[in-house]
């Protein structure tokens, strides 16, 4: 009875055959790569670049932080495309090890803390923290909804953690775009309200995306 | 005879460019190699419906296969993924009180147990024992209570931890 039935359902899905264009993680880094440069042309188009961008280019400890951030999303992003075509055996986990790198920021931050609670205290009130946070996670936006809808039309085999990487791949590509515009070049602003965006939109991923992944 | 990496991936890139003929030859011969695939890992009575399963997840996916990859990985992708799910349904079978998965105790299913044995070595003892009992022999919850020395409602919280743990054991095989 059994044997029957699956040799109908095989009947069934040879008549259904349609061709396919097999998927290309190249097309997917196109999408990815219009979400970033959308979102940054946005960002700057409404609130502009920041000054002493064009005339003097980034102060050293924005410029690290900058490329560590933007390490940290082109991992997640690369894990996120792979994760699209599965196959047993695939390492999907490289952006771990940016993600790690990228905490020496926090770290030196903590540092900054412990050398001088008050005036770190001020250097994360000043300016525009919330600001930052916000359009941090709004232009993320474009990163995550390419990769979104890249998985969702792949074959994620593990919703969770592409929901995860979707988050941190989003997070730290509105980051990098933020650091374009936000002209504070305090390292305890940076990794507190920049690096919030990354674990907002990491934690966002996580808890909303994989349901709608499942296939 | 088994199918063999090199003719896969050859009538999947047929099948990719519409060609039923190979389409069909590569579902039969993907159908032959998931049985033994889930032969190893669950009960028999599971399998035929877990092949149908993988075929129709298979067949929704078919672009997600890259003729520069090897097939089989990707197809045992795929296979993982629906086993990883059935799990999961069982396991919120567990938490719903729903304990019918009974299966037949003859040489199929012991042979069937010999090869999920390993993953449950890794679970603690009385969450194998639950699963063991309910999931693979098919008792039932008053059953394996009386038999594990646990109140049923434990016996339920085993199954269900123990089933998410193998989810999350096979999931990073």
């Amino acid at each position: 009875m059994k044997d029957a039935s699956i040799d109908n359902l095989i009947d069934d899905l040879a008549g259904d055959l349609a061709p396919v264009r097999p998927r290309r993680v190249a097309r997917g880094s196109l999408w990815v790569a219009a979400g970033w440069v959308g979102g940054a042309a946005a960002l700057v188009w409404i609130f502009g670049m920041r000054k002493d961008l064009v005339v003097h280019g980034m102060p050293p400890l924005s410029m690290l932080a900058f490329w560590l951030t933007a390490a940290t999303g082109l991992a997640a992003t690369w894990s996120a495309l792979r994760m699209g075509l599965p196959g047993v055996g695939r390492d999907y986990g490289g952006w771990r090890w940016a993600v790690g790198a990228s905490l020496s920021l926090p770290l030196a931050a903590l540092a900054a803390c412990i050398a001088d609670g008050h005036a770190a205290m001020e250097a994360a009130r000043h300016g525009f923290g919330l600001r930052c946070l916000l359009q941090g996670l709004a232009s993320g936006l474009g990163v995550g909804a390419a990769l979104f809808f890249w998985l969702r039309a792949g074959a994620p085999t593990s919703p969770t953690r592409a929901g995860w990487v979707i988050g941190i791949a989003a997070g730290a590509a509105g980051a990098t775009i933020v650091a374009l515009h936000c002209s504070s070049d305090e390292v305890v602003h940076i990794a507190f309200w920049h690096g919030s965006a990354v674990l907002l939109s990491a934690i966002a991923g996580r808890l909303i995306l994989p349901r709608f992944l499942r296939w | 005879m088994s199918p063999d990496e090199p003719s896969l991936a050859r009538l999947m890139t047929a099948s990719q460019r519409g060609d039923r003929a190979a389409y069909r030859a590569l579902l039969v011969g993907c159908r032959r190699w998931l049985e033994r695939y889930f032969a190893r890992r669950i009960a028999p009575h599971q399998i035929d419906d877990l092949v149908q399963e993988t075929l129709v997840s298979m067949h929704r996916k078919l672009a997600t296969w890259d003729s520069g990859r090897a097939f089989l990985p990707w197809l045992a992708a795929i296979a993982r993924y629906r086993w990883i799910d059935m799990l999961r349904r069982q396991r919120d079978e567990a938490e719903l009180g729903d304990n019918d998965a009974a299966v037949g105790a003859g040489d199929e299913a012991v042979h069937a147990r010999l090869s999920i044995d390993h993953l449950l070595a890794l679970l603690p003892p009385k969450q194998a024992q639950a699963i063991t009992l309910v999931k693979i022999e098919g008792a039932s919850i008053a059953e394996a209570s009386q038999i594990c020395g646990q109140s049923e409602s434990l016996v339920k919280v085993n199954i269900h931890r123990g089933l998410k743990k193998l989810a999350e054991l096979i999931e990073s095989e």
